[in-house]
């Protein structure tokens, strides 16, 4: 026996995982177990090569899941590990309903019990001539009954896997890892409802974090500063420091696998520990995390590392893996929130029928399951809190949410979304024989302005980010917008938030928009002003007006507040059904630097507003979506990205450029990545590997200063993709036209069309073609 | 209360030195036998363990078995403040707050003496009980150290294969690969430069070089080094003091493949 703890409890793990108990192990307990002693003896006793082989290696452990360790002698033969094992649970059936409470007390029993066996045993085998006791063919054998006993031990009944008490993260991670393997969504709601249902009749109040570790977030998505998403660099840093290894050795297998979680989870397991540490739990993962993510400052790095460290240290198996995958901020394993939101849909009704003990048909499950959905689906739309829909879920339960869920200002609801359309026809042939409205699409961003009881404003994203530190403005302007004779205490306004330029007083385009600060702005500091463009309102005075009819809430919306030009304005808008004079409208938007039109439906029950829809009843009718606007621009494949995660073994994105005849040079113009399906990134991988170069070609132009500008490979110039594009914009960093408009010239939100097999690298748009394109774009006008 | 009195401030300088990089906080334990010290690094791969024996101190009491919690980096600062040939005597009371280090010159009339504030750290303590291992090496030192170092800059791990009579070092990496065997010899002028191996059975292991680079920080304390290995148990690598030891208890890697 190699080492023994002098305190009792700090000391119950195995050295090294499993595998490696069966050589080398320790005892935790106090309780005396006289094998060893007779155990020496023997080895002592004995000078045959198998005994020597045997002595060192000591008596087995065997942990049983999270409950209690139990421990077997060291000759331990498949049948007595059976015996324990079986000891074991026949002490958990004979008391099922109460066996997490005794399993406190049973392992001792159970130790007793086998030790006296297996000592007993022991003598017999000293009795044996050596020869018979083939301990190198044992030692496989228990390896495998060892497994096999963890993995049986492990979940006694699923109902019980999780004890109260903290719940281990080990727990959560057999969930993801059996997630990861599965494509199917059916499955994979299923393995999540069986664990969310094992939570909540065990540990309900640790659903709301389990679920956020689900959905890899820390909190609801306005709440600031709780993104994970560490880089790259970070993380192989505090990889290589603890378990051992140079960060050149962990990129290098980084850039082989393309999951720092792989690789890690590979250090891990080839570096073992000499002593486990404390397991992780849900809670401390969840506190860690949150701990990473609100560290800021200058030494928030080394604090950082220093936590993850901890953790990492503490991993074992695939926890590191989806350890480092959350901290990178993509867990990747295939889950959507959709997904996560169902399984809670249905373990609440699993676990309320369980609960009320209610005896219900396959088909009444069916359609409760099926209003489940529905109510949390919807009660996450007016509040996207998690903490809040379960909470509240748990409280009155699920099929109360309806009462207990709705919008309220300061929490930001998932805005109602619209589906695009490619011809005025389109739209015609949608709203037939209904009441709609056109409204000009403003190229701004998304703004959800809340004014609260207590007088407070607050402007969220389209995501649900809280933008308030952003605009100051718009927070001290929003009360003057409020009619003074009307008494107004608290309202949700949908609008767009539009760069304005108040000399000229019209519209700037989006990249002016982006240019703003985005954190601790100044009012006095501000240069790019906002126009705020309202187009619904959702609540007023706090009474949700979703279910109305948008001609109502326009009506309520204009009824309380005042425009103030250049401030603050209604979204310009037309009532027709003339497809004649909506065309011209949609010229009128874009020539005012308009996307183009929103077009929605006026009045009835499906003029309401629905959160987080991507619906039909509104429309959007864009300028490059329509035939004859946005023409596609062929580039020049110059260098390409390497493929993470799905992408792994392809490029993942790619480098392009236009044509300059004047010069005979490629001039990057920008990064492209949508619009590839599986299939089609294969192909190019095999199309573009064998044109890769070691250095890009001196008649490439690119940004030689910033890092951000190169592509990991460089290809031959060979390959000319058509892609379509939702604008053209002054880039910093790409080239294309640089030497006419001296900045050059880059593609927003690019799309691969196909490969043009048919043209030439030097048939590709040039630059003088990009140039003429920008200066038509209307926006500019 | 405790005063060890150490003939030269060098002893425990190179001490501390070995040790400072792989594990910070430690709890010194003293008893009337001597000082030891148990500490495990971050990532817990690395177990330290120190024994600094009575007679390695020129005087050498306590009273009573006192703990001292220290931040290794602030006090390797501290006993850096000292000349190597100073006499240095550590001070402390029953229940410390602080430990004081007193250095004498030996030559001229001067004391100089620093308090170092201690920390209350958790620190489990394990009895680490003898064992038999597959195979005992000892070499000097030295050698061993050189044997890491240019390794280290092929692999991130070093194989320690042991066979009949032989010791081969290897590493392999990307841009090669390099092994270094050592034979048993006996050198009757300078023992010390002997190699000694002994062998149970054939060892083939491999371990983690950044830890290796930990360990071979204590070269300056001992002529040779003592490696105890064993399959699938921490191997020992073994400095010893005038009295005592300072031991790295290391727990191989797995193969690759596995």
């Amino acid at each position: 026996m190699f080492m023994r703890a002098t305190t009792r409890n700090k000391f119950t793990n195995s050295l090294f995982t499993t595998t490696f108990a069966i050589a080398f192990t320790l005892v935790g307990l106090n309780s005396v177990i006289p094998c060893p002693i007779d155990q020496k003896n023997m080895a002592n006793d004995s000078v045959s090569p198998s005994e020597v082989a045997a002595k060192k290696q000591g008596p087995v452990v065997s942990a049983f899941s999270d409950i209690k360790d139990v421990y077997s002698s060291k000759e331990a033969t498949e049948i007595e590990v059976k015996e324990v094992k079986e000891v074991f649970q026949k002490q958990v059936i004979a008391d099922p309903e109460d066996a997490t409470t005794k399993v406190q007390e049973t392992p001792k029993r159970i130790l007793a019990e086998a030790t006296e066996s297996l000592s007993k045993k022991v003598k017999t085998d000293e009795e044996l001539p050596a020869t018979q006791v083939i301990e190198a063919d044992v030692t496989t054998v228990e390896t495998s009954v060892e497994t096999k006993a963890l993995t049986e031990a492990d979940v006694p009944t699923s109902s019980k896997a999780l004890a109260a008490g903290p719940i281990p993260y080990a727990a959560l991670c057999k969930v993801f890892e059996k997630i990861e393997d599965e494509s199917g969504r059916l499955k994979i709601t299923a393995y999540c409802t069986e664990f969310f249902l094992e939570v909540l009749q065990s540990n309900p109040s640790k659903l709301v974090q389990i679920t956020y570790l689900f959905i890899n977030r820390l909190g609801p998505d306005y709440e600031p500063g709780l993104e994970l998403g560490l880089g790259e660099t970070l993380l192989i840093k505090a990889i290589g420091e603890n378990y051992g290894r140079p960060a050149a050795k962990i990129k290098a297998d980084f850039h082989e696998t393309g999951d720092l979680g792989i690789v890690a989870e590979q250090s891990r397991a080839s570096q073992p520990t000499m002593f486990k540490p404390k397991p992780l739990d849900v809670d401390t993962v969840f506190k860690q995390l949150t701990a990473i993510a609100r560290s800021t400052g200058k030494n928030s790095q080394g604090a950082k590392i220093s936590i993850i460290g901890k953790m990492l240290t503490a991993c074992s198996g695939t926890e590191a893996r989806f350890l480092i995958r959350s901290l990178e901020g993509k867990l990747r394993i295939g889950l959507a929130e959709k997904t996560v939101l169902n399984a809670l849909a249905a373990s609440f009704v699993q676990y309320e029928a369980a609960r009320d003990a209610k005896k219900q048909s396959p088909r009444q499950m069916e359609e409760l399951l099926a209003k489940a959905e529905d109510m949390i689906k919807d009660a996450f739309c007016q509040v996207p809190n998690y903490e809040i829909v379960i909470t509240n879920a748990l409280q009155y339960g699920i099929f109360s949410l309806s009462k207990h869920c709705t919008l309220k200002p300061g929490v930001p609801l998932k805005p109602m979304l619209a589906k695009p359309t490619k011809s005025i026809t389109e739209v015609l042939d949608r709203f037939q024989g209904e009441e709609f409205t056109c409204e000009y699409k403003y190229d701004g961003e998304r703004a959800q302005v809340h004014l609260l009881d207590s007088g407070e404003v607050k402007v969220y994203s389209r995501n649900s980010e809280d933008m308030s530190q952003r605009y100051p403005d718009i927070i001290d302007a929003v009360k003057h917008f409020l009619k003074p004779d009307v008494c107004t205490t608290s309202l949700i306004l949908d609008c767009e938030a539009v760069a304005w330029d108040r000399e000229a007083q019209k519209i700037l385009p989006f990249q002016v928009l982006s240019t703003r600060k985005r954190k601790d702005v100044e009012e006095r500091d501000i240069k790019v002003h906002i126009c705020l463009f309202a187009f619904d309102m959702l609540c007023l005075n706090g009474e949700p007006l979703i279910m109305k009819s948008l001609a109502e809430r326009r009506g309520l919306m204009e009824s309380v507040l005042s425009p103030v030009e250049g401030k603050f304005q209604y979204a310009t808008t037309m009532n027709t059904s003339s497809i004649e004079e909506i065309q011209v409208f949609l010229d009128k938007s874009v020539s005012s630097a308009c996307e183009g039109l929103m077009v929605k439906m006026l009045n009835g029950s499906e003029s309401g507003y629905e959160p987080s829809k991507r619906s039909r009843n509104w429309l959007k009718l864009k300028k490059d979506y329509l035939a004859g606007v946005g023409d596609s621009l062929d580039l020049v494949v110059v260098g390409a990205y390497i493929g993470k995660g799905k992408r792994t073994g392809s490029y993942g994105g790619f480098l392009l450029a236009t044509y300059n005849p004047d010069t005979s040079e490629y001039e990057t113009t920008c990064k492209i990545g949508t619009g590839f399906s599986d299939e089609d990134l294969a192909a190019l991988y095999l199309k573009l590997f064998p044109t890769v170069i070691s250095q890009p070609k001196s008649y490439y132009v690119y940004d030689t200063t910033n890092g951000n500008a190169k592509p990991d490979v460089w290809f031959e110039p060979t390959t000319v993709f058509e892609v379509l594009t939702a604008d053209l914009s002054l880039s910093p960093i790409y080239k294309a036209g640089h030497n006419v408009m001296g900045r050059g010239i880059s593609l927003r939100f690019p799309r691969m069309l196909r490969v043009r097999d048919d043209k030439g690298t030097e048939d590709a748009t040039s630059s003088d073609q990009i140039i003429e394109m920008y200066e038509r774009q209307a926006s500019l006008n | 209360m405790l005063e060890g009195k150490f003939d030269e401030a060098s002893l425990l300088k190179k001490i501390i030195d070995a040790i400072k990089d792989c594990v910070q906080l430690c709890n010194f334990n003293c008893t009337e036998k001597g000082i030891t010290l148990q500490a495990v690094d971050d990532s817990r791969v690395l177990l330290v363990s120190l024994l600094i024996g009575e007679e390695a101190f020129t005087d050498y009491r306590c009273d009573r078995n006192i703990t001292l919690g220290v931040d290794l980096s602030s006090f390797s600062k501290m006993i850096k403040c000292g000349n190597n040939e100073d006499f240095l005597t550590l001070i402390a009371e029953d229940s410390p707050d602080t430990v004081l280090v007193v250095f004498e010159d030996k030559n001229r009339e001067r004391i100089s003496e620093y308090s170092l504030k201690l920390m209350d750290i958790d620190n489990e303590f394990l009895k680490i009980d003898d064992m038999d291992y597959d195979s005992v090496i000892t070499m000097p030192a030295g050698e061993f150290a050189k044997i890491v170092r240019d390794l280290k800059n092929l692999s991130e791990s070093l194989g320690i294969l042991v066979t009949k009579d032989t010791v081969k070092f290897l590493s392999e990496g990307d841009i090669g690969s390099g092994s270094v065997v050592v034979k048993p010899f006996t050198d009757l002028e300078k023992p010390e430069n002997s190699v000694k191996v002994s062998l149970k059975k054939p060892v083939n292991l491999t371990f983690g070089l950044k830890y290796l680079s930990d360990i071979i920080k204590a070269t300056n304390l001992a002529e040779s080094v003592t490696i105890k290995i064993a399959d699938k148990v921490p191997a020992l690598f073994e400095y010893k003091l005038p009295s005592g030891y300072l031991r790295f208890y290391l727990a191989p890697k797995f193969d690759e493949e596995e």
